[in-house]
């Protein structure tokens, strides 16, 4: 059943896209109309959407017929998909196109690799480096999930302008709001879990199910963030225990057999592409092992009182906020000392190294961890969490290609390199959609050829 | 001069020279005594080898006959109708009479005839095959592997039974090519029978020794079938030179009776460079350097780390049960520059699966668990065993330990992942997961994984032992696998090679026993199949070997 409805007020959103008390406020033609679902356990699920979208319709174009859906296990490893815990990711993998060089881009973090996803461009062209910045104006860190942060046109935004429809099921609450309006239907991740700001997988997957079962967009963009959140907190990683992660591997494997029955008991299989991957994988590190910038930044003459530091895990962006004249030996100053810090792996200028393709947002210099190791700033004890990733040891990911198209190969295991950026060519090739070209080119490759 | 067959008749072979080794044997030609042999496949450039004997008593490493001119024809027809490369190639005593010369402007993935030509005469036909492009995506690589191969221990039937495979790309020989131990020294078991005696009738010690070791060698007709029929890809370990080699010295070198070790290593490496298609330092040219480690790239498939685990190194420690040297980060066994260029080869994202031509184990084991009288046998296979109740191979990476930790901790900081590891040297079978901790293993992760390929003929456990296959080892192996649970697979009984196969899905080894090695013609069956599954890191058990003959 479907019909337009509010939104409960009790709950507001941060989000204007979430917030109906606000629409109004918008031009008309902006506005976003509300459809009330009732999802796979019963419950009633709420999206938002764009004003005057319906749902999907066969067009002329033989690939209006196709569907594409990418499903992010966040955090997962790819070593975990052969871990006997997830033998229905494991048997999806083994039907379709595996690339076992999967691998997350810089900073191997949830939301810039979310961006690179679907905007198939690099955080340089982006504006999305990382999860938390620096953010000069503001003089203080945050986290980049304006939609407003957001610097380059999304896949989702593309199908939409060629006359198709998207989704987002995205259980984080940041990637609901730095993507804001660009799905044609979109769910508010609910209920959320304190502190961890996610939505259960249970929950995302009932609204992927419904999104799916009730519009039939062309696409279909999905976030679930159990394995990733309940890493983040498992104790016992840092003993190769890993005892509750494990158990979220079972539980997350069981979600996405509900998404591929689903797709083959509606008919859907045949016509779908299923881009299964991660943002980043898991790390963990014991409470000794700690790497603290801020101390020996601050004991520094030069240093003192001039620098910020973004923490993203395995991964520190430091920023000179001094004076401009003094930038270059101030950043020289911070890769000398940040080098010689124990549980240091790599020091970056930034500038100095554009192979990174962050762009400026990143700051002045980046600093990786090694693997088992974690940042913790402005002291040892700030960051508590066992679980993290930034560095490079996250790189690889789970990263494959599924689904019942004859698009998609069968039982193939391809050597080349597949990283986030690769997923929005990877569908519009699919969908059939345009390739930008020249400046506006994408950074990565249809894996599809 | 020799009288030989005019090269107009070399048409004859025309129909397919690598039928048998008779065909191509070089017997066919006295010019060309010791084959042929190609090595080093790059996309666009293949070594190729042979030596030409000019008059009967230019024998090797007699210094006699002089320079003259040799003609080298590379072609895609076997009637060298279509020639894709040609030259001429100026040789001597100075080099032993030894041609080697870097084909080059071939093309990459394709398969070529090769030979060489003197007098007018034609030497035997090799065929060979380039590397694939550096972007290319073949589906698969598959190598012959081997390593130990004593003559003097019996008949070369692992040579015979891979030559007689048309499936394989290249030979891959982890060293131990040839040994130096005189008649009566390291033959066949308990007894040291000689099945063969070694030539010259001495340890190899002089220029002159280390020259007709290895004319022997090249003498064998299983040896010669193989490198005429595939290109070898060979690193050394230290019988090359002689036996537990380290930097400046080896167990089996005595100064003061055999000279300066610098001068007899030098003689060694500069015989091994005549001798064996290979590139040192990069090039195929004579006496410009000794580099051997090196990389072979398969396209996008694969890459192929070479290393030299003797030049380097530093020496073995003596006590090992009680000397913390094992561990020192000051000692090497690989040296610096070697381990940053290694390091930097598996960093790559250019190829998916990073090979490792291992001439030592890395894999950890401990030797703990085994009962004392069982100690000095498997020390007397594995060489290094200390006798003093030492739980460790200290000739291998475990004598290095922070040459490991820094490579292991190098992969996982850097999140490379399909590394193995293909190893020789201790004349048995293995497989092994690599953990970063073996206390708590299977607990936590593996940098990679390892196949150790068996001995073509060098003794192993049962030999020493002097019992039947797989009676008195079995104990052993189990001790063995019981205190190292990252082992998956041990076999200390049987000789003969493997095949690795390489395709985007997973690395399989299969590892094939051959018979007697006192008895010609000794067959050959299919022991056991192990595979590492892409992005695994581990190892898991192969329905069954790959390809065919």
């Amino acid at each position: 059943m479907t019909d337009c409805v509010h939104r409960d007020p009790a709950t507001p959103s941060p989000f204007l896209d979430g917030d109906p008390e606000r629409e109004h406020l918008r031009p008309a033609a902006q506005r976003r109309t509300f459809l009330k679902v009732a999802g796979a356990g019963g419950a009633a699920l709420t999206f938002s959407a764009a004003l005057g979208a319906g749902r999907a319709a066969a067009g002329t174009r033989p690939a209006m017929t196709n569907r594409a859906y990418v499903i992010v296990v966040d955090g997962c490893r790819p070593d975990e998909i052969d871990s006997g815990l997830m033998p229905n990711l494991q048997a999806l993998r083994a039907g379709g196109l595996h690339f076992p060089q999967g691998r997350s881009l810089p900073i191997m973090e949830t939301i810039p690799n979310h961006v690179m996803m679907m905007t198939g461009v690099r955080p340089d062209r982006n504006g999305v480096p990382a999860n938390a910045i620096y953010d000069r104006t503001l003089g203080a860190e945050r986290t980049l999930e304006l939609p407003t942060d957001l610097k380059a046109t999304t896949l989702m935004t593309l199908a939409r302008k060629h006359g198709m429809t998207a989704g987002s099921v995205l259980s984080k609450e940041y990637l609901y709001g730095i993507f804001g309006r660009n799905a044609t239907y979109r769910w508010e991740p609910g209920p959320i879990v304190p502190v961890s700001g996610h939505a259960p997988d249970p929950f995302t997957m009932d609204a992927a199910l419904s999104i799916v079962e009730e519009f039939d967009p062309h696409l279909v963009f999905v976030n679930l963030g159990d394995v990733d959140r309940v890493g983040h907190t498992d104790l016992t990683g840092g003993l190769s225990l890993e005892l509750l992660r494990r158990t979220a591997l079972v539980a997350t494997d069981l979600q996405v057999k509900r998404f591929v029955d689903m797709l083959k008991a509606t008919g859907r299989w045949a016509r779908s592409l299923v881009v299964v991957l991660a943002d980043h994988s898991m790390d963990w590190s014991l409470p000794h092992k700690v790497v603290s910038l801020s101390s020996p930044f601050d004991a520094d003459p030069l240093l003192t009182g001039k620098v910020a530091i973004a923490q993203n895990g395995g991964a520190n962006l430091v920023y000179w906020t001094g004076p401009a004249s003094q930038r270059q030996a101030g950043v020289d100053r911070i890769v000398a000392i940040a080098k010689a810090q124990r549980g240091v792996l790599g020091v970056y200028d930034r500038a100095r190294v554009p192979s990174l393709r962050l762009g400026p947002n990143a700051g002045d210099v980046v600093v990786y961890c090694r693997a088992g190791w974690r940042f913790s700033d402005p002291h040892v004890l700030a960051n508590p969490i066992p679980g993290n990733h930034g560095h490079p040891t996250t790189e690889p990911i789970p990263f494959f290609l599924a689904g019942g198209h004859p698009a998609v190969p069968r039982g193939r295991t391809s050597p080349l390199v597949a990283t986030t950026v690769d997923v929005t060519p990877t569908v519009a090739r699919f969908l059939g959609l345009p390739f930008p070209t020249g400046r506006w080119a994408w950074d990565g490759r249809s894996l599809l050829g | 001069m020799l009288a030989g067959s005019a090269v107009a008749g070399a048409a004859a072979v025309a129909t397919d020279p690598f039928d048998a080794p008779e065909a191509g044997a070089a017997a066919a030609s006295p010019y060309f005594q010791h084959g042929v042999a190609s090595g080093d496949p790059l996309p666009d450039r293949v070594v190729l080898w042979t030596r030409v004997t000019p008059q009967r008593d230019a024998t090797p490493g007699s210094g006699r006959g002089g320079n003259v001119t040799v003609e080298w024809q590379v072609a895609t027809d076997t009637r060298f109708r279509h020639l894709a490369a040609r030259g001429t190639y100026r040789t001597g005593p100075a080099a032993d009479h030894t041609v080697k010369i870097d084909a080059t402007g071939l093309r990459p993935g394709t398969r070529y005839v090769y030979r060489f030509l003197f007098q007018g005469v034609a030497s035997p036909v090799g065929r060979t095959r380039t590397a694939p492009a550096a972007t290319a995506v073949p589906e698969r690589v598959r190598l012959g592997v081997v390593s130990c191969a004593n003559l003097q221990a019996g008949y070369f039937h692992a040579y015979r039974h891979l030559a007689q495979r048309d499936d394989l790309d290249a030979i891959l020989h982890l060293g131990d090519y040839l040994y130096e131990y005189g008649p009566g020294e390291y033959g066949l078991g308990q007894d040291n029978v000689d099945v063969r005696p070694h030539v010259p009738a001495r340890e190899m010690v002089s220029l002159a020794d280390y020259r007709q070791r290895h004319a022997q060698y090249k003498q064998d007709p299983d040896l010669q079938w193989l490198h005429s029929k595939y290109p070898f890809i060979v690193t050394w370990d230290d019988h090359e030179t002689t036996n537990d080699a380290w930097r400046d010295g080896a167990e089996n070198h005595q100064p003061a009776t055999e000279g300066d070790w610098a001068t007899r290593r030098a003689r060694a490496h500069r015989a091994y460079d005549e001798w064996m298609p290979v590139r040192m330092n990069g090039t195929a040219a004579l006496g410009d350097g000794t580099r051997l480690f090196r990389s072979l790239r398969f396209g996008r498939l694969a890459e192929l780390s070479m290393l030299d685990l003797r030049t380097y190194r530093d020496e073995q420690v003596a006590h090992p049960a009680v000397d913390a040297r094992v561990s020192d980060p000051a000692r090497t066994i690989t040296g610096r520059a070697q381990l940053d260029w290694l390091k930097t080869a598996l960093g790559t994202t250019q190829v998916q699966w990073k090979l490792v031509g291992n001439p030592v184990m890395i894999a950890p084991v401990t030797f703990a668990q085994l009962p004392t009288e069982l100690l000095d046998p498997v020390n007397d296979v594995t060489h290094l065993l200390p006798r003093d109740g030492s739980p460790y191979n200290v000739d291998q990476w475990d004598g290095y330990t922070d040459d490991r930790r820094e490579l292991f901790a190098h992969i996982r900081d850097r999140g490379i992942r399909d590394t193995v590891f293909v190893t020789g040297d201790i004349h048995s079978g293995w497989a092994a997961d690599l953990p970063y901790d073996v206390a708590t293993y299977p607990l936590g992760r593996s940098a990679g994984v390892e196949f150790v390929a068996s001995s073509v003929t060098s003794n192993n456990l049962k030999d020493i032992l002097g019992v039947p296959p797989r009676t008195g080892s079995v104990a052993v192996e189990s001790a063995i696998r019981l205190a190292n649970r990252h082992v998956r697979y041990l076999d200390f009984d049987s000789h003969g090679y493997s095949v690795l196969d390489v395709t985007s899905a997973r690395v399989q080894m299969d590892w094939y026993v051959t018979g007697p090695r006192d008895q010609r013609g000794a067959g050959s069956t299919h022991a056991v199949s192990f595979q590492t599954l892409a992005g695994t890191n581990t190892i898991s058990r192969a329905a069954g070997p790959v390809g065919g003959r």
